[in-house]
C-alpha cells in the first residue's frame, strides 16, 4: 500500500520536527529512515499514525486520510516505544489480547508465535512474568512481535535493533525482509543502525532537522558510502 | 571536597521542595494549586474557630476547660492520622533519585526523617490549639504553661506522624497493615465510650497538665515515643530503599489467572479481562480499588450494626454512598490509568470505545455488591427495596454516564505502581464529584416530599433505566468526543507520563 506525505509538517515551540513537502513511499517498499538524534524520525512515526496533530499537511495510506478515520488501524502495525505495551499482562496475554481485538484465530496466532519462536528465544512465551518486568529488549521483542501479528500491509518500527542481542537483531531484519517478500507489505523503519539499515531497506531516506534531505536507494554500497559520508564515520 | 553535611541537607530540601512544584501533574494544574490553598486556608480558619468556640464555651469551667479538650487526645491524634494518608509521602518514595549517589543512605534517610518531623504539617492542630490556650491555659498556667502545654502537643504529632509513615510504608507491602492502627484506634475508641466514664480521659489530662507544668516525666514518656517511632521507621524505610534497590518485587507471579470466562464475550471480554487484570496487577489501581470496596462494605456495616443513622436522610444518605463510593474513587480518573498506553490503544480500531464499555458492564455488575449486601435490610424492613433499587438503577444510568463524561476531559496518566500524593485530580473532576454526591439527594428528597416514600424512588429507577437502556449511544457519543479531541488528550497523557 502507498504512503503519501503531503505539506506535512510539525513544529515544537521554535524547534521544526517534520517539515516535508512532498514524499511517497510506494507499495511493498522497505523504507529506512535515518538521521541524528533530534532529526524528527519518531516524530514523523508519530504523525503516521495520528497520534500527534500535524500544524499542516495530511498523511494518506493508499487513499486513507489517517486523521479522518480509523479503517487503516486494521492495516497498519506499528511499535515505537513501550507507550504500545500493555505492561501488567504477560507476553503471552498480550499476543492473545492483540490477536483477539484484531480478529486472529488461536490457531493463526500459535502459527505465527511459532515463525517468531527463534526470535524470542524462549524468553517471551509461556512465562509467568509481567511485561513490565522484562528487559529492555525482551519488551522491544514484545512490542515487533504483536505490530507483526496483525499481518500489516503496512508496518512501522521505530529503531527495532535498539536493546537486542546480536542474533536477536539478526533474526530481526531476516523477519522483516521475509515478511516484505510473502506479503508485499509497505515496510518503515527507523534506525542509528546504517549497517542493519542499509543490509535491509530498499530505500533510504536522510533526515534533518525534520526535513528530508537525501532520498537514497538502498541496498547496495553507495548507500552505505553516501550515509559514512553523512554521518562523518570516516575522518 | 565533600559538602557539609548541612549544605547537603538543605539541598535536598530544596530538591524535595522542587520535585513537588514541579510536578508535571501539579505544575500544569492551576486549579489544583488553587484548591490546595482554599482548602490550607478553609481548614485553618475552621479550626481557629473551633479554638476559639471551645476556649470560650468552656472558659466557664476554670482549669478543667482545657482538660475538657485534652480528654478528645485520642480523637484528634486519631483524626491526625488518617488525614496523613491523604496528604503526606514516605521517605523510601523521596530518597529514590539519590540511591546511586554518593550520598549515605543512612544520612538520606534521617535527612528526610528529620524534615519529617519538623514539618509544619505537625503545626497544623496549632491553628486551634493557640486560640484555645490563649484563652483558656494562659490565664491559669501562664505563658510558660501555654508554652508546654503546645510544646506537648507537637511532640504528640510528631510521635504520630512517624507511627503514620510506619504504617503507611508497610501498607505499600500489603494493604492489610492498615488494619492494625485501626485496630488500635477501635481500641481507643471503645475504651472511651463503651464504659461508663471515658477510661482514657484521666491519662490523657494527667499527661497534657504535666506538659504544660513542665513536669518532666510526660516530656520523658513524649520524647521516648518520638524516639522509638523515629528508630522504628528509620530501620523499615533502610530496609524498604534497600530492596527497592535490590529490586525484591515478585518478577515471576505464582499464578497468572486469565479470567477465561470473559473469553465467551469476544473482543469485549478481552477488555473485560484487562479491566480485572489492571486492579489486581498494579500497586495504585489495587489500592483505591479494594479500599473502595472496603468503604462500600463499611457504610453498609454502618447500616447494619447502629442505629444512629437510622433518621430517613441518614438512610438515603448512607445508602447512596454505599453506591456511588467505588465509582467515585475509581472512575472520576477516568483513562488516567490507560494514559500510560494511550498509543498502544489507540492504534487500535474503536478500542477506546470497547474499552469504554469494558468499564461501564464492570462498574455496574460491580454493584451488585451493596445490592446485595443491603438486601436483608429491605428483608427486615430497615432499608426500603425502592431506596435500593432507587439508587442503584441510578447509579448505573445517571451517575455513571455523568462520571464518564471525564473520560473527555482527563489528560493525565496516572502511574499503575507509585502513589502519587495530593497531586491528582483537576476542576471537572471535582465539580462531578460533587454532582454525584448531591444530585441524587435532590431528586429524590424533592420526589420523595411529594409523592412519599415508595413512589418517590420511581425517578430515580426510571431515569436509570433510560441511562442503562441508552448505554450504547452515550458511551458512543463520548468515544466520539474523546477522539475529537484525540490530540489534545494524547499530549497530556504522554507529558504527564514520566514523572
Amino acid at each position: 500500500m502507498n504512503i503519501t506525505l503531503s505539506n506535512l509538517s510539525k513544529t515544537f515551540g521554535e524547534k521544526v520536527a517534520v517539515d516535508i513537502n512532498q514524499f511517497e513511499i510506494s507499495s511493498g517498499q522497505i523504507l529506512g529512515l535515518v538521521g541524528n538524534n533530534g532529526a524528527g524520525k519518531s516524530t514523523l512515526f508519530r504523525l503516521m499514525l495520528d497520534l500527534i496533530k500535524p500544524d499542516s499537511g495530511r498523511v494518506l495510506m493508499g487513499t486513507t486520510d489517517v486523521s479522518q478515520g480509523e479503517e487503516w488501524k486494521d492495516w497498519t502495525g506499528a511499535y515505537i516505544d513501550d507507550s504500545f505495551l500493555i505492561d501488567y499482562l504477560t507476553p503471552d496475554e498480550y499476543f492473545a489480547f492483540i490477536a483477539k481485538v484484531s480478529g486472529i484465530t488461536s490457531e493463526q496466532r500459535n502459527a505465527f508465535l511459532e515463525k517468531f519462536s527463534h526470535f524470542m528465544a524462549g524468553e517471551l512465551t509461556g512465562q509467568k512474568k509481567l511485561i513490565r518486568n522484562l528487559s529492555a529488549g525482551n519488551k522491544q521483542k514484545v512490542g515487533i512481535v504483536a505490530a507483526m501479528m496483525l499481518q500489516p500491509k503496512i508496518l512501522i518500527l521505530d529503531e527495532p535493533f535498539n536493546f537486542l542481542d546480536p542474533s536477536s537483531q539478526s533474526a530481526i531484519k531476516r523477519l522483516i525482509v521475509q515478511y516484505n517478500q510473502e506479503s508485499g507489505a509497505t515496510i518503515l523503519i527507523s534506525s542509528h543502525n546504517l549497517q542493519h539499515t542499509v543490509d535491509i531497506s530498499t530505500r533510504i531516506a536522510l533526515l534533518e532537522n525534520g526535513h528530508i534531505i537525501r532520498d537514497i536507494e538502498g541496498g547496495d554500497s553507495h548507500a552505505m558510502a553516501t550515509l559514512e559520508e553523512y554521518f562523518q564515520l570516516h575522518e | 571536597m565533600p559538602m557539609k553535611k548541612y549544605a547537603l541537607y538543605k539541598l535536598l530540601k530544596q530538591n524535595n521542595n522542587l520535585r513537588n512544584l514541579r510536578h508535571p501533574m501539579f505544575e500544569r494544574n492551576k486549579f489544583m494549586k488553587f484548591l490546595g490553598w482554599f482548602m490550607f486556608l478553609y481548614y485553618a480558619a475552621l479550626l481557629i474557630f473551633l479554638g476559639v468556640a471551645l476556649g470560650l464555651g468552656m472558659g466557664e469551667h476554670g482549669i478543667a476547660a482545657f482538660h475538657y479538650l485534652d480528654g478528645g487526645l485520642p480523637i484528634i491524634i486519631i483524626i491526625d492520622f488518617w488525614v496523613r494518608f491523604i496528604l503526606q509521602e514516605t521517605p523510601a518514595q523521596t530518597v529514590r533519585p539519590y540511591r546511586l549517589l554518593p550520598i549515605s543512605r543512612s544520612f538520606l534517610m534521617n535527612v528526610y526523617l528529620v524534615s519529617s518531623g519538623f514539618s509544619l504539617g505537625n503545626l497544623f492542630w496549632w491553628f486551634m490549639l493557640v486560640p484555645f490556650g490563649i484563652i483558656s491555659v494562659m490565664p491559669l498556667l501562664g505563658w510558660g504553661g501555654l508554652a508546654g502545654w503546645l510544646l506537648g502537643w507537637w511532640m504528640l504529632c510528631v510521635a504520630n506522624g512517624f507511627a503514620y509513615l510506619f504504617i503507611r510504608s508497610l501498607c505499600m507491602k500489603h494493604l492489610a497493615w492498615a488494619a492494625l492502627p485501626a485496630l488500635v484506634h477501635g481500641i481507643w475508641v471503645a475504651l472511651m465510650v463503651l464504659p461508663k466514664h471515658n477510661l482514657l480521659d484521666m491519662p490523657c489530662t494527667e499527661l497534657m497538665y504535666g506538659f504544660a507544668l513542665w513536669n518532666p516525666l510526660p516530656y520523658l514518656l513524649g520524647m521516648l515515643l518520638v524516639a522509638a517511632s523515629y528508630w522504628a521507621n528509620y530501620k523499615l524505610q533502610l530496609q524498604i530503599t534497600y530492596e527497592d534497590v535490590a529490586q525484591k518485587e515478585e518478577v515471576e507471579m505464582k499464578t497468572a489467572r486469565d479470567f477465561s470466562f470473559f473469553n465467551r464475550f469476544g473482543t469485549l471480554g478481552e477488555y473485560l479481562k484487562m479491566e480485572m487484570k489492571l486492579r489486581l496487577r498494579n500497586k495504585q489501581v489495587r489500592t483505591q480499588f479494594f479500599v473502595g470496596l472496603g468503604l462500600m462494605l463499611f457504610f453498609t456495616g454502618m447500616m447494619y450494626f447502629t442505629d444512629v443513622y437510622d433518621n430517613t436522610f441518614m438512610k438515603s444518605f448512607i445508602c447512596l454512598y454505599e453506591y456511588i463510593i467505588l465509582g467515585l474513587m475509581t472512575l472520576v480518573g477516568i483513562m488516567c490509568f490507560e494514559g500510560n498506553y494511550i498509543d498502544g490503544l489507540m492504534s487500535r480500531r474503536e478500542s477506546i470505545y470497547d474499552l469504554l464499555c469494558a468499564k461501564y458492564y464492570f462498574n455496574s455488575i460491580i454493584l451488585l455488591v451493596p445490592f446485595l449486601t443491603v438486601l436483608p435490610l429491605t428483608i427486615i424492613g430497615k432499608i426500603s427495596i425502592w431506596m435500593n433499587l432507587g439508587y442503584l438503577f441510578f447509579t448505573i444510568g445517571v451517575i455513571y454516564p455523568c462520571i464518564f463524561q471525564l473520560a473527555v476531559y482527563n489528560k493525565e496518566s496516572i502511574p499503575l505502581n507509585q502513589k502519587l500524593i495530593g497531586k491528582q485530580g483537576n476542576m471537572m473532576q471535582q465539580i462531578v464529584a460533587i454532582a454525584a454526591l448531591v444530585l441524587p439527594l435532590g431528586i429524590e428528597r424533592i420526589s420523595v416530599l411529594l409523592v412519599g416514600p415508595v413512589w418517590g424512588y420511581a425517578p430515580l429507577v426510571l431515569l436509570g433505566i433510560v441511562g442503562l437502556y441508552t448505554h450504547k449511544l452515550w458511551l458512543r457519543n463520548i468515544y466520539n468526543r474523546f477522539m475529537k479531541r484525540r490530540y489534545l488528550l494524547m499530549d497530556g497523557f504522554r507529558n504527564s507520563r514520566k514523572s
